[in-house]
C-alpha cells in the first residue's frame, strides 16, 4: 500500500484532470446557465402579452396551492427532520409511513361516505378519519424502527440507508398486495367541496382547512420539543446520543418517540394529503416523501422551522415554478417538469448551502 | 437455559404465525398454492405455509451465549421448542382465520383485497374447519419439531439435509430450465418430473440424496477452490476447506490443468446453453445478461468506490436512448414513424463507442457537482438525477428527440455483417450478444478490482479523508468511477433497446435502479461472482415463476432488509468487504482459531490478511 501513496499524477494519464479545479468549473457554469434560464424564464413568461398573458389572479391562485401543498409537505418533512436530527440517518420508507396512514383512512371514508355519516357529522367522521390515520401510521413508524433500524444503529452509515430503501419498496408493494394496485378516489365531506372566490382569486375550500391544520400542528410540535421535558430529552439525544445516555436518558425510547411524533404528523398529512388530491393509491408515498425530504434538507435538516419553511418554499415552488420558468420559453405542457424543479432545487441546495436556510451547515456531514 | 429457550420459541413462533398471516394476506400464498413441489401432493402454499415455523423453531433451538459459553440445547428441549414453536405459530394463523370467518370474508374482503374463500380454503389444506385446523396445528409441529432436532445435530447432518431439501424445492422451481434440457440431450425426465411439472417422489428423493451428498463432501467448495485461478495466500480465505495450507489437486494434471479444465466445461455450457434451454428461457437468461451488466457497472459505484449512487436507472436509460437515435430510430407520432430530430443511421458497434463515450461524460458531468456529498446524502441526489433523466427522456418538451411517451421503434437489429446471428428476432441469437459484453464486463471489473485505481478506489471507501491524505486524488477516482459504472450500465441500455427494438419511458423507472442495487446486495458488494448469482436469482427465478411476477418487487424490499440485518456482506462475499463489515467479529473469529490451531506454527497474523 505505501507505495501507491506517491502521487499518481506525474505518470498518470489523467493528470490534467487533477490540475483542473473541475468542481469549480462545473459550478461556475452551473451558476451562470442557470441564472441565465431562470432569469430569461421569469422575465418572458411576465411579457407573455395577447391570449398567452397571464394575469396575476392565475398566479395568486398557484400560490395559494402551492402553501397548501408546502403545509402538507411540511408536516412529512418534520418526520425526516426529527428521525434525522436524532439518528443522521434518512429514513427513506417515511413517505410509505405517510401511505399507509393514508390508505387506511380511506376505508373509514369511504364507509362513511357511503354511509352518509361523512355529510351529516363531518366533524366527527374527520375524527375518525385523522385517528385511524395516525394509529395506523404509527404503528409502521414504530415496527419499521423495531425491524429494520434498531438493530443497525452502530452499522456503517450505508447499512440502514440500504434497508430503509428495502423497507420502502416492501411497505409500497405490500399495500399493493393487501389493498390493491388501483388508485381509490378519497371522499370529502360535503362542506369541504367546492371553491372560495375573494376577488378575482378562487381557491379549493379544502386548501385554508389543510394550511390551517399544519400550522397548528406545527406550533404543538414545536411546543412539545421545547417545553416538555420529552422534548428536552429528544434536543439532548440529537445534540450527542452517548453524552444524553450518560446523563440518564433512555436512547431507545426517545427514539422510539421520535418515530411516534413522525407518524403521527405523517398521518395528519396522509389524510389531508389524501382529501386535497382526492385519491390514494400504493405509490402516492414516494413523489411527496423525496419532495418532503428535499423540503427538509432545504430548510435545513434537523430544525423545525427549517422544515416549515422548506415544505413553504417547495410547494410554491413546484406549482408556480413550472410556470413561472417554462411557459415563457415555450415548453409544452410545463408541469409535467414539476419533478426536475424539485430534485434541481435539492441539487442546488446541497451544493451551494448544505446546512440548509436555517440550518447550522454541517459542514462535516454532506 | 430451557426457559429461555422456550421464550424464544414461542416469540419465534408468534413471527412464524404473523409471517404465514402477512404472506396469505399481500396474496403471495394464493398465487403460489398451485406450484406444484412433488406430484401433486405437496404444493409451494404447503412449502409457504410451513417454511416460517421451520426457520423459526431452527433459530428457537440455535446455541446461545449463556455467561460467556455458547451451549446448544439438549435434544429434549430443542424438541420441546419446536413443538412449542410449531403450535405457536399455528395457533396465530387459526386465530387470525377465526376472526375473518367471525367478521364474514366478504367484509374482510372490502379491505384486504387477496382474502378470499379459496384462500382460506389454502391455509385449512382443502378441509373442514375443524380437520383443517387439526392438520394446520398437528404439521406445524411436526415440521417444529423435525427443524429443532435437525438444528442441535452436528454440521455434518444438519448441512446436507437442509442442503438436499432446499435443492428439492429448487430443482421444481427450475423445471422450465431442466426439462427443455433433458429433451434436448434425449434424456429421460419422466421419473423426475410429473406431468404437471412437480417433482415425483422418485426424482424429490434422487434431487435430496445428490444434492445432500454433494454438500457432505463439501464439493460447493472444493468446486471454487478449483475455479480460483492461483491458490489462495492464508490469509485471505473465507472457508475451512479452501485454504491454502494443503493442496488436494496435486494430481497428475496439476492445479493449473485442474482449473484449466473446470473453467473449459463451464465455457462450454455457456456457449451451448441457448440450444439446450430453449426461446423462452433464453429470453430470462437475456434479461438476466442486462441486469448483470447493470449490477457490475454499479458494483463498480457502489461496490468498489463506496458511492451509493440511486439513480443509476439514468444511464441505462441514456444507454438505450442514445443508441436508438444513433442508430437510425424512429419515433413514433400520431403521424406515423418520424425521424429524431437529431440522429444518425450509424451501424450499432459504430455508434456504441460513442453512446459509452456519452455515458461516461455525463457520469463525469453529474459526478462533479456531487462530489463533496457523501453518503445518504449522495445516494438522495443521485435519485433525483435519475427522476430528473427519466422526466426529460419522457417530456413532451423534448419530444422531437426522445419520442416522449410514445418512445421510440425501429432501433436497430445489431447484426454483423456476414454471420447469421438474429439477434432481435432470436433470443437464443441475443443471448450471445449479452454474454459477449457480460464477459467484458466481467473481465474489466475484474482487472480492475486490484488494479492501482481498484486500490485507490477501496482505500477511499474506506475513509475518504486518510485516502486524500495518502495522496489519493478522490476528486479524481470519484469522477472516474461515476464513469466508468456509467459506461458499463450504458452498455445494458443499449443492449436492452436492441433486444426489444423499440422503447417507451416505462422501462425507465427508478426501480431499475433499486433492482441493479439489489441485485449486488444479495450476492455481496464488490463481488463479480456475488453480482452473478444475485442477477440469476434476483432476475433469473422471477422471470422462470411468473406467478412471482407482481411480487418481485416485494421481495427485492425483503430481500434488501433481510440481507443488510442478516448477512451484509451478502451471500458470495468479496473477502476484503466482508472484513470491514465485520471488522470486530472476524478479528476475534480469527484469533480464535488461531488460538486453536497454535500447531501451525505459521498462522499469519489476522491483521496483514488481506494485502495481496
Amino acid at each position: 500500500m505505501a507505495n501507491d501513496a506517491v502521487p499518481a499524477s506525474a505518470g498518470g494519464s489523467l493528470g490534467w484532470l487533477e490540475r483542473l479545479p473541475v468542481r469549480r468549473i462545473i459550478l461556475t457554469v452551473l451558476t451562470v446557465v442557470l441564472v441565465v434560464v431562470v432569469g430569461t424564464g421569469i422575465v418572458k413568461t411576465l411579457t407573455l402579452s395577447g391570449t398567452e398573458h397571464l394575469d396575476w389572479s392565475f398566479w395568486a391562485n398557484l400560490l395559494v396551492i402551492g402553501i397548501a401543498l408546502g403545509a402538507v409537505y411540511a408536516l412529512i418533512a418534520l418526520g425526516y427532520t426529527l428521525v434525522y436530527g436524532i439518528l443522521r440517518m434518512i429514513n427513506f420508507a417515511h413517505g410509505e409511513v405517510f401511505m399507509m396512514g393514508a390508505f387506511a383512512s380511506f376505508f373509514f371514508a369511504a364507509a362513511y361516505a357511503q354511509s352518509g355519516f361523512l355529510n351529516t357529522n363531518p366533524f366527527a367522521a374527520m375524527g375518525v378519519l385523522f385517528l385511524t390515520a395516525i394509529l395506523v401510521s404509527v404503528g409502521v413508524a414504530v415496527l419499521l424502527e423495531r425491524v429494520a433500524y434498531r438493530p443497525l444503529r452502530n452499522a456503517p452509515r450505508l447499512v440502514p440507508l440500504i434497508t430503509a430503501i428495502g423497507a420502502s419498496l416492501f411497505l409500497q408493494n405490500t399495500a399493493q398486495g393487501m389493498f390493491g394496485s388501483q388508485t381509490r378516489g378519497y371522499p370529502r365531506p360535503e362542506i369541504l367541496e367546492g371553491t372560495i372566490k375573494i376577488g378575482k382569486v378562487s381557491f379549493d375550500k379544502i386548501d385554508p382547512v389543510v394550511i390551517v391544520t399544519s400550522i397548528v400542528v406545527m406550533v404543538l410540535l414545536e411546543l412539545f420539543v421545547k417545553r416538555t421535558k420529552t422534548g428536552k430529552a429528544m434536543r439532548a439525544v440529537a445534540q450527542d446520543r452517548e453524552i444524553a445516555s450518560l446523563m440518564g436518558i433512555d436512547v431507545d425510547r426517545v427514539v422510539v418517540i421520535t418515530f411516534v411524533i413522525g407518524g403521527v404528523l405523517a398521518g395528519i398529512a396522509g389524510v389531508l394529503y389524501a382529501m386535497t388530491f382526492g385519491q390514494v393509491g400504493a405509490t402516492m408515498g414516494f413523489l411527496p416523501g423525496i419532495a418532503a425530504f428535499t423540503a427538509a434538507v432545504l430548510g435545513g435538516i434537523g430544525s423545525i422551522p427549517g422544515a416549515a419553511l422548506g415544505g413553504l418554499i417547495l410547494g410554491v415552488a413546484e406549482s408556480v415554478g413550472p410556470y413561472m420558468l417554462l411557459s415563457g420559453l415555450h415548453v409544452p405542457s410545463p408541469f409535467e417538469l414539476k419533478g426536475v424543479i424539485t430534485f434541481s432545487i435539492l441539487v442546488l441546495v446541497l451544493i451551494f448551502r448544505p446546512g440548509g436556510l436555517l440550518g447550522t451547515g454541517e459542514a462535516e456531514k454532506v | 437455559m430451557r426457559r429461555i429457550v422456550l421464550r424464544t420459541a414461542v416469540r419465534a413462533g408468534a413471527i412464524a404465525g404473523i409471517a404465514v398471516c402477512f404472506v396469505s394476506i399481500v396474496g403471495l400464498l394464493e398465487r403460489l398454492a398451485e406450484l406444484p413441489i412433488i406430484a401433486t401432493t405437496i404444493t409451494m402454499g404447503d412449502v409457504l405455509i410451513l417454511l416460517p415455523a421451520a426457520a423459526a423453531s431452527w433459530v428457537a433451538a440455535s446455541p446461545r451465549v449463556i455467561a460467556g459459553e455458547r451451549r446448544s440445547p439438549d435434544l429434549s428441549t430443542a424438541a420441546v421448542a419446536g413443538l412449542v414453536t410449531g403450535v405457536t405459530g399455528a395457533a396465530i394463523v387459526t386465530g387470525a382465520l377465526a376472526i375473518v370467518s367471525w367478521l364474514g370474508v366478504e367484509t374482510v374482503r372490502r379491505v384486504f383485497i387477496a382474502v378470499s374463500p379459496e384462500l382460506i380454503d389454502i391455509l385449512r389444506f382443502g378441509q373442514s374447519a375443524v380437520v383443517g385446523t387439526v392438520i394446520l396445528v398437528a404439521s406445524s409441529a411436526v415440521v417444529g419439531l423435525a427443524f429443532a432436532s435437525l438444528r442441535i445435530t452436528p454440521p455434518d447432518v444438519r448441512r446436507p439435509v437442509v442442503g438436499g431439501l432446499f435443492a428439492i424445492v429448487v430443482a421444481a422451481l427450475l423445471n422450465r430450465v431442466i426439462e427443455p434440457a433433458f429433451d434436448q440431450l434425449n434424456v429421460e425426465k419422466d421419473w423426475l418430473y410429473a406431468i404437471n411439472h412437480g417433482l415425483t417422489w422418485v426424482g424429490a428423493i434422487v434431487v435430496f440424496v445428490l444434492v445432500a451428498g454433494a454438500v457432505r463432501l463439501h464439493l460447493g467448495s472444493k468446486l471454487r477452490a478449483i475455479l480460483r485461478p492461483e491458490p489462495s495466500p492464508a490469509g485471505v480465505d473465507d472457508g475451512p476447506e479452501g485454504s491454502g495450507r494443503r493442496d488436494p489437486f496435486a494430481g497428475p494434471l496439476g492445479r493449473r490443468g485442474v482449473t484449466l479444465i473446470a473453467w473449459a466445461v463451464i465455457a462450454l455450457l455457456l456457449a451451448v446453453l441457448p440450444f439446450l434451454v430453449g426461446t423462452v428461457v433464453s429470453r430470462i437468461l437475456g434479461s438476466v445478461g442486462i441486469f448483470l451488466l447493470l449490477g457490475l457497472g454499479l458494483n463498480i459505484v457502489v461496490g468498489y468506490a463506496g458511492l451509493l449512487d440511486l439513480g443509476y436507472v439514468a444511464f441505462f436509460a441514456v444507454g438505450a436512448y442514445f443508441t436508438a437515435i444513433l442508430t437510425g430510430g424512429q419515433r413514433l407520432t400520431a403521424a406515423g414513424y418520424q425521424p429524431p430530430a437529431f440522429g444518425a443511421s450509424l451501424p450499432f458497434y459504430v455508434a456504441l463507442p460513442i453512446v459509452v463515450a456519452i455515458a461516461a461524460l455525463i457520469g463525469v458531468l453529474i459526478g462533479a457537482p456531487v462530489l463533496r456529498l457523501r453518503g445518504d446524502y449522495l445516494a438522495i441526489v443521485t435519485l433525483g438525477f435519475g427522476e430528473i433523466a427519466r422526466v426529460l427522456f419522457g417530456s413532451v418538451w423534448l419530444q422531437n428527440l426522445f419520442g416522449g411517451a410514445l418512445g421510440m421503434s425501429k432501433i436497430t437489429t445489431a447484426e454483423i455483417p456476414g454471420i447469421p446471428l438474429h439477434f432481435q428476432s432470436d433470443a437464443r441469437h441475443f443471448y450471445y450478444l449479452v454474454l459477449a459484453f457480460c464477459l467484458l464486463a466481467i473481465f474489466v471489473s475484474w482487472r480492475l478490482q486490484w488494479s492501482r485505481i481498484g486500490r485507490a478506489w477501496n482505500a477511499m471507501r474506506e475513509d475518504e479523508q486518510v485516502a486524500d491524505a495518502m495522496g489519493i486524488s478522490t476528486t479524481r477516482y470519484k469522477l472516474l468511477a461515476f464513469a466508468i459504472g456509467g459506461a458499463v450500465g450504458s452498455l445494458g441500455g443499449a443492449l436492452f433497446a436492441v433486444s426489444l427494438g423499440s422503447l417507451t419511458i416505462a422501462s425507465f423507472k427508478i426501480l431499475v435502479s433499486i433492482t441493479a442495487l439489489a441485485v449486488i446486495i444479495l450476492g455481496g458488494l464488490g463481488s463479480i461472482p456475488g453480482v452473478i448469482v444475485g442477477a440469476l436469482v434476483l432476475i433469473g427465478l422471477p422471470g422462470l415463476l411468473t406467478q412471482f411476477e407482481d411480487y418481485r418487487l416485494l421481495i427485492y424490499g425483503a430481500v434488501l432488509i433481510a440481507i443488510m440485518l442478516l448477512r451484509p456482506q451478502g451471500l458470495v462475499p468479496n473477502v476484503r468487504r466482508s472484513r470491514e463489515l465485520h471488522e470486530d467479529e472476524r478479528l476475534q473469529d480469527q484469533w480464535a482459531e488461531h488460538a486453536l490451531e497454535t500447531e501451525s506454527v505459521e498462522a499469519p497474523l489476522p491483521t496483514g490478511g488481506a494485502i495481496e
